[in-house]
């Protein structure tokens, strides 16, 4: 339900994930057989020459330094921006408004309704319910329209089919006060409290 | 199954569904349908796998405290300081000499625990990566839910049809199986088919999808004074 970039998270792992792959593996074959520590220094040697050849002929005109240096420090801090960027895309998607349309009536202005009535109406009527031990509702935006997500947290042995058709209908009372059919997902889940309180045994 | 023996009543468990590559993308398709209003299979997929926020969150934490490092260096050596720990130059040269001037133990460890960090983000990038959760037909919202909770109703259910104690049953969901152990009270006969019967109606009433299959087993030593 929220904005987790999937695809983006699975390809910068992935990435990550193969150059590490790559350098763990070199690295230990470099440690055990001689050949390929033979070829690494060759290799890199000819490598290194060629840039060290670059920083040698960027340097200031009258200095010992190379503008390459700069560059790099800019490059670095370009990374760990988006590095930062990426971090930040991290379960956002949180809404505030559930409603926000013209009622096209004779008064001149928008409606809005805000997520908390949604959320609030909802807790309250699942707050007293003995087969609860928790519940949680959140606006969130998908796809550009706001969504509800009601997680609850039966006790154990509690139906989930039957609780799901419960509030389920919840939703549908809430549809007629706001007006308007939101796109809703519930998910009954369990956590340290529905694990370790007591069993409901009565229905 | 070591989960499930761990909690303190014993009778509900999950085991997360072993990802099998070749039906994986199918699954995933097929797992939307029939519940809430189209447009919402988008949703359900996304909440029946998992995010690899936590992986994401490691994997940039780890770059950027490497591309902070080298921004220190690098920054001391084009101002033309000394370096901190290592100038730039002086660990590209040590670098094109590598196997020389590292214990041989030392740099094959630090390989394997690179290969090892590397195969953790390539699985977690590369694998399904489901949840253990299943959908739930309703024809108004989209439904998730956990597989211990089913597994904790399923449990109640069998328990009321064996007429056992809540300690003498464990179920486990996985993605495909649903499967109840009871170990019956000792004197008291109890029918398999009877508990499959119960569990199984349950579960035509959950309508789950994927749906899974019941296997009921009974353990052949009863408890005494249950």
């Amino acid at each position: 339900m929220n904005g987790t970039p999937r695809l983006l998270n699975r390809l910068l792992i992935g990435i990550l994930g193969v150059k590490l792959l790559v350098i763990g593996g070199l690295l230990v074959l470099l440690a055990t057989v001689p050949a390929v520590g033979r070829w690494w220094q060759g290799w890199s040697a000819g490598l290194w020459d060629g840039v060290r050849g670059l920083f040698d002929r960027t340097r200031f005109p009258g200095q010992t330094m190379s503008w390459l240096w700069i560059v790099m420090v800019v490059l670095l801090l370009l990374v760990i921006a988006l590095m930062v960027a990426w971090l930040a895309q991290q379960g956002k998607g949180r809404a505030n408004l559930l409603v926000a349309e013209d009622d096209a009536g004779e008064v001149p202005g928008y409606v809005r309704i805000g997520g908390g009535v949604a959320e609030q109406a909802l807790r309250a009527a699942l707050a007293d319910r003995p087969d609860l031990a928790g519940a949680t509702v959140a606006t969130y935006e998908f796809r550009g329209e706001p969504a509800l997500r009601i997680r609850v947290q039966p006790r154990q042995g509690v139906a989930p089919h039957t609780l799901a058709a419960e509030v389920s209908a919840l939703v549908e009372a809430l549809d007629a006060v706001v007006g308007k059919r939101t796109p809703v997902l519930i998910h009954i889940g369990s956590g340290a409290r529905s694990r370790f309180g007591r069993a409901e045994r009565v229905r | 199954m070591s989960q499930a023996a761990e909690r303190p009543y014993g009778d509900a468990g999950t085991t997360p569904a072993v990802p099998g590559p070749e039906d994986a993308r199918a699954q995933q398709a097929g797992s939307g349908a029939g519940s809430g209003p189209p447009g919402m299979e988008k949703v359900l997929t996304r909440e029946t796998t998992s995010s690899r926020a936590a992986a994401a969150v490691i994997a940039a934490v780890l770059v950027i405290g490497l591309c902070g490092y080298a921004l220190l260096e690098t920054a001391v050596r084009a101002v033309g300081q000394p370096p901190w720990l290592l100038d730039p130059q002086t660990a590209a040269e040590r670098a094109t000499a590598l196997p020389a001037g590292v214990p041989p133990l030392l740099l094959g460890v630090t390989g394997a625990v690179l290969f090892a960090a590397g195969l953790f983000f390539f699985l977690n990038a590369v694998l399904p990566g489901r949840r253990a959760r299943h959908v739930l037909a309703d024809p108004r919202a989209g439904v998730v839910v956990d597989d211990e909770v089913i597994a904790s109703a399923l449990a109640r259910r069998a328990r009321l049809a064996a007429n056992v104690t809540q300690e003498q049953v464990m179920v486990v969901v996985s993605r495909r199986q649903v499967l109840v152990n009871v170990r019956p009270t000792s004197g008291v006969p109890l029918r398999a088919a009877d508990v499959q019967a119960a569990v199984q109606a349950e579960l035509r009433e959950m309508a789950l999808s994927p749906m899974p299959e019941v296997r009921v087993n009974l353990a052949s030593s009863g408890v005494i004074g249950a």
